[in-house]
């Protein structure tokens, strides 16, 4: 299978028989071929008639279950969003991309997603920086080997984490995912000048450190 | 990057003035911190910002480190300005490096009713300007005294150079009754310089 970008903002996916492409449901544009869509729930995500349990877990973690579907079959498909930029993103198998579900335009059927709490990823601090930042308790986890389309608003820069640069800190709002294993932190540099009004715009920060790669977009709007 | 929608700053262990809120990324030993009243250019700047509406929330990124700005994905270009007066709406203008002061002027009688006051910033000396563009890539246009120039008001995002500006209005009994073609005011530039425009309407 062959994923790569027609242009910034439109995702080509070349597919053949045995082979399966994971999309967000509503974002295919065009295609040719012989290809069938059928709807795909992601394990771990909503899970109706699953018990009361799993029913409140699943509202829980409702900001990050959005509705997919499987592409199968032989042909190429096209996909987009909203004319949003689209990032592909390959895994090796060695390291795990988080990204919230939001921002997942498509994945190969080989590719593992899960949802995570932020606060298994960092305690308490970790759920305040979900409640803080917008993004919610959960995010997702994207493992295995093969690529990824994500999505922002004006396009991604990457940032290398690691060796020369331990630490690299990123807008909540313009931050998109990471790659490898990286560490973040909330960390809210009120001052007094925040306080009376004359702050630098900046007081909220995501401080990643590790080894790893992390994706930023051109823009602190959330689509 | 696809395209150019995010700055680059490479810093060591220097200053770049930038608009509020503007960073979306860093590494480094770098700190963020206001400007001070008036985008630092001191009380009487503060005031007139204070009166005229053409707001400016500047802040100093100081340190050593890359960092990247951007606004809601905007284009980005960056203008050289060598001893000279660039005239720029204070919502365009994203980054300033060098010997650069920024002030606000009186423009004359446009923006009253295209929505953006009476006044323009302008930034004067020695530098590197970087300016933003809804919309797509930046345009500019060449001004010369046999062409002078018409632009749109909420297209208009900076000139420089000999220029005299002046408010056009085009009220007839047509727009008068609600008939008009939407562009009852624009912005007319005489003599030499160039204005840069963006190709979204504010």
């Amino acid at each position: 299978m062959a994923m790569e970008l027609e242009n910034y903002k439109v995702l080509k996916t070349t597919i053949q028989p045995g082979q399966r492409v994971v999309a967000r449901q509503g974002s295919m544009l065009y295609y040719t071929g012989d290809v069938t869509f059928t709807p795909y729930s992601m394990s771990g995500g909503g899970m109706p008639g699953a018990g009361a349990i799993a029913g409140a877990a699943g509202r829980m973690m409702q900001g990050e279950h959005v509705g997919l579907m499987v592409a199968e079959g032989s042909g190429t498909v096209y996909f987009g969003r909203n004319g949003l930029y689209v990032q592909v993103i390959e895994l090796d198998g060695t390291g795990a991309l988080t990204v919230e579900a939001e921002r997942l335009l498509a994945y190969e059927g080989n590719v593992q997603t899960s949802i995570v709490s932020l606060s298994s990823q960092g305690g308490v601090r970790g759920a305040v920086r979900g409640a803080v930042t917008g993004q919610g308790m959960f995010t997702t986890q994207v493992t295995g080997y093969g690529t990824v389309a994500v999505l922002s608003h004006g396009g991604t820069v990457s940032m290398t984490v690691g060796g020369a640069k331990p630490q690299v800190v990123v807008d909540p709002q313009a931050y998109v995912g990471h790659l490898g294993n990286i560490t973040v932190d909330l960390s809210a540099q009120v001052g007094f000048r925040d306080v009376v009004g004359r702050g630098s715009g900046e007081a909220m920060q995501l401080k990643l450190s590790g080894q790893g790669t992390v994706w930023v977009q051109a823009s602190e709007k959330k689509f | 990057m696809q395209g150019n929608r995010m700055l680059v700053a490479e810093l060591a262990n220097e200053t770049i003035r930038a608009i509020s809120g503007s960073m979306v990324a860093y590494d480094g030993a770098v700190t963020f911190k206001n400007a001070g009243v008036g985008g630092g250019d001191g009380f009487k700047a503060a005031f007139k910002r204070k009166m005229t509406g053409e707001s400016l929330s500047l802040m100093d990124v100081t340190g050593s480190g890359t960092v990247y700005f951007a606004v809601d994905a905007q284009d980005i270009t960056i203008l050289e300005l060598a001893n000279d007066t660039l005239h720029v709406e204070a919502s365009q203008l994203l980054a300033l490096v060098g010997q650069l002061r920024t002030d606000v002027k009186f423009t004359g009688l446009r923006g009253a009713t295209s929505g953006q006051g009476l006044f323009t910033t302008t930034v004067t000396g020695t530098g590197t300007i970087a300016v933003l563009s809804a919309g797509g890539p930046i345009i500019a246009l060449e001004v010369a005294p046999q062409y002078p120039l018409v632009v749109d008001p909420d297209a208009f995002v900076a000139f420089h150079g000999q220029l005299n500006q002046t408010f056009v209005t085009d009220v007839t009994w047509r727009s008068a009754v609600g008939g008009g073609n939407g562009e009852a005011f624009s912005l007319r530039f005489d003599g030499q310089g160039i204005v840069y425009i963006q190709p979204e309407e504010r």
